[in-house]
């Protein structure tokens, strides 16, 4: 039995048929299902380019493209990137890209154009792919959606911790800040709520320009941002988010000379695992496929 | 002369109502403060009207740090943004905390910075500038740091510090930390869980059962080079900070209970102790000794 790129065995697969034909038209695998935590590993590629970034830390857009499609082919084990994408989504599928807009450090629009021209370029119909953040829950697109690409910059953040791709998701709820109980630990609840559960395809968290401590009124200051010039790339959120959080705690000891954890803790990574059944957090359970530039990747 | 007063009380009461519903009405508002700042600081020039939030609207303002100044119980917020060819942009953001103890409280949350002479505590770094005056919370942040953008920053600040007329008051908890060795710059002043554990890992878990009601103040000090970290607990009740305790010592090793604290396997002493409505914890110091003389210059210990 081989392991398919998010971890989850063809086997597995096959048993939990019922639940994905729900999400997918093609059946495919989906992260946040109880299916990933049957099986051994999650898998997450961490991919690097320097050249990702001019030297004003501007994305080029080509490079990036680049990147995405060598993470999207190594998650799922296939040479040719266009055929991985063809195993994320197919053409009957109606697919909702949820980026960040926060005005510090969004979800970079190259990144959102190369995501819509992948979708498309898999079949999926150029009116069934829309990009949204704070609209979503009335976004006709995302109304329908059968499947979810959640794509967003990884930042410190006041009150959870950590901006995550766990995190992400609190625009599909109309009341975010009744999840913000206990530095946001039941954030993993609403990947569950029946819009939502079960449709996530991908999770690709933007490590370009990262932020790794947190100062002033907004939580942002330039001086806290390095070029780090990567994407994690997962079918699992925990295990993308636990791999960011590892290189954040990484910097934050290289740049403080010192063990500086993130605060307050991002418990809500950990219990999206352990409490929500979404994925997996501890290093052992997580494959990293590291690729391209590896100088100074902290993990 | 008593019926006298109780007209003119009673006039002006009405005054306040019938003009300000709210019940800091009375006092000095955003609006009135912020029509006190120059639109034009050093070649900087405010840019559009001035955008206003309350407790619901401002999550669309600070995506990720709204809940710390609700966690302060924050009124509302005033933000204008001053922009010039080739400068970058400098946001100037007022808070109006409710009561100078929570304004001085969002102040402590971050602390970095060298200080600057305005206001009360100011503080200056990262092209930040900030400080409390009576109950409000005043930020001047510069996106980028350029003299231009750090000239308009202070002369707002100089014009918003002369604007506040209320001078506010520190809280008084305050007055029970020991004076030798305090480290001012460490104060930090909270109600919330959250809060707390953004400065210091004590649990995961709301073990000293923080909230509105309760006011912390946790505290570093050195004393020969000797260091240790003081936390203050005030509760409405003393059965409060009782069970608290007991929470508190239910997780820490055997022998937390003592006068003279503990040893964790790192070397550093923890101790704690009650006494009314107060909870003090030492966390961290070097020394027994300190851990014990900091309790008892609390006056949690005879």
């Amino acid at each position: 039995v081989r392991s398919t790129g998010s971890g989850i065995s063809r086997r597995d697969f096959l048993k939990t048929g019922a639940r994905i034909a729900l999400g997918s038209v093609a059946g495919l695998a989906l992260a946040g299902s109880s299916s990933a935590a049957a099986a051994g590993k999650s898998r997450v590629v961490l991919i690097r380019d320097r050249e990702v970034l001019d030297g004003q830390d501007r994305i080029r857009p080509a490079a990036l493209g680049e990147m995405l499609d060598g993470a999207v082919a190594a998650l799922m084990d296939e040479r040719d990137p266009a055929s991985a994408w063809k195993r994320i989504v197919s053409p009957g599928d109606v697919v909702g890209i949820k980026t960040n807009v926060w005005h510090y450090l969004p979800t970079p629009e190259p990144l959102n154009a190369i995501l819509r021209e992948r979708l498309i370029g898999a079949g999926v119909k150029r009116e069934n792919v829309s990009a949204d953040d704070r609209g979503v829950l009335d976004n006709p697109v995302f109304r329908r959606s059968t499947a979810l690409v959640n794509v967003r910059p990884m930042r410190t953040h006041h009150w959870a911790g950590l901006g995550s791709l766990i995190k992400n998701y609190i625009m599909f709820v109309p009341n975010p800040s009744s999840y913000h109980a206990n530095a946001c630990e039941p954030l993993g609840a609403i990947w569950n709520l029946p819009h939502v559960r079960g449709k996530t395809r991908l999770n690709i968290l933007v490590m370009t320009t990262p932020l790794f401590h947190g100062t002033g009124p907004h939580h942002y200051s330039p001086r806290y941002v390095w070029p780090y010039c990567g994407l994690i790339v997962s079918q699992d959120p925990v295990a993308a988010d636990a791999t960011g959080a590892r290189i954040i705690e990484a910097k934050r000891r290289v740049h403080f000379g010192e063990d500086r954890p993130i605060r307050p803790n991002p418990r809500h990574i950990v219990l999206a695992g352990s409490r929500y059944g979404l994925g997996r957090s501890r290093p052992e359970e997580i494959e990293i496929i590291r690729l391209g530039w590896n100088e100074d990747s902290l993990i | 002369v008593n019926r006298f007063r109780l007209i003119v009380l009673l006039s002006l009461t009405a005054g306040c109502l019938s003009l300000f519903p709210s019940r800091e009405s009375c006092a000095q508002d955003l609006k009135s403060l912020a029509a006190a700042v120059p639109r034009l600081a050093a070649g900087l020039a405010a840019e559009g009207p001035d955008a206003t939030y309350d407790r619901k609207t401002i999550f669309d303002y600070i995506d990720g740090g709204a809940e710390v100044y609700l966690a302060y119980d924050m009124r509302g917020c005033l933000s204008r943004r001053y922009a010039a060819p080739g400068e970058p942009a400098v946001v100037l953001d007022l808070f109006d905390m409710g009561t100078s103890a929570d304004a001085f409280g969002v102040f402590t949350h971050d602390r970095e910075g060298d200080p600057l002479d305005v206001g009360e505590d100011g503080l200056s770094g990262a092209g930040w500038i900030r400080f409390w005056k009576g109950r409000f919370f005043v930020s001047i942040y510069a996106e980028r740091e350029t003299a231009g953008a750090r000239e308009a920053s202070i002369r707002l600040a100089r014009a918003i510090e002369a604007g506040i007329e209320e001078k506010g008051e520190r809280p008084k908890i305050l007055g029970r930390l020991p004076k030798e060795g305090l480290q001012r710059q460490s104060v930090r002043y909270l109600h919330s869980h959250i809060l707390l554990d953004s400065h210091i890992r004590l649990s995961e878990e709301n073990v000293l059962g923080l909230g509105p009601d309760t006011e912390v103040v946790l505290s570093s000090y050195v004393r020969k080079g000797i260091r240790a970290r003081l936390l203050l607990v005030s509760y409405p009740d003393a059965a409060r900070a009782a069970a608290a305790r007991n929470r508190y010592l239910s997780l820490r090793p055997a022998g937390g209970d003592s006068k003279k604290g503990v040893a964790s396997e790192e070397g550093k002493w923890s101790a704690s102790a009650q006494a009314g409505r107060l909870l003090a914890v030492v966390l961290d110091a070097e020394s027994g000794p300190l851990a014990e003389a900091l309790l008892k210059e609390a006056e949690t210990l005879p």
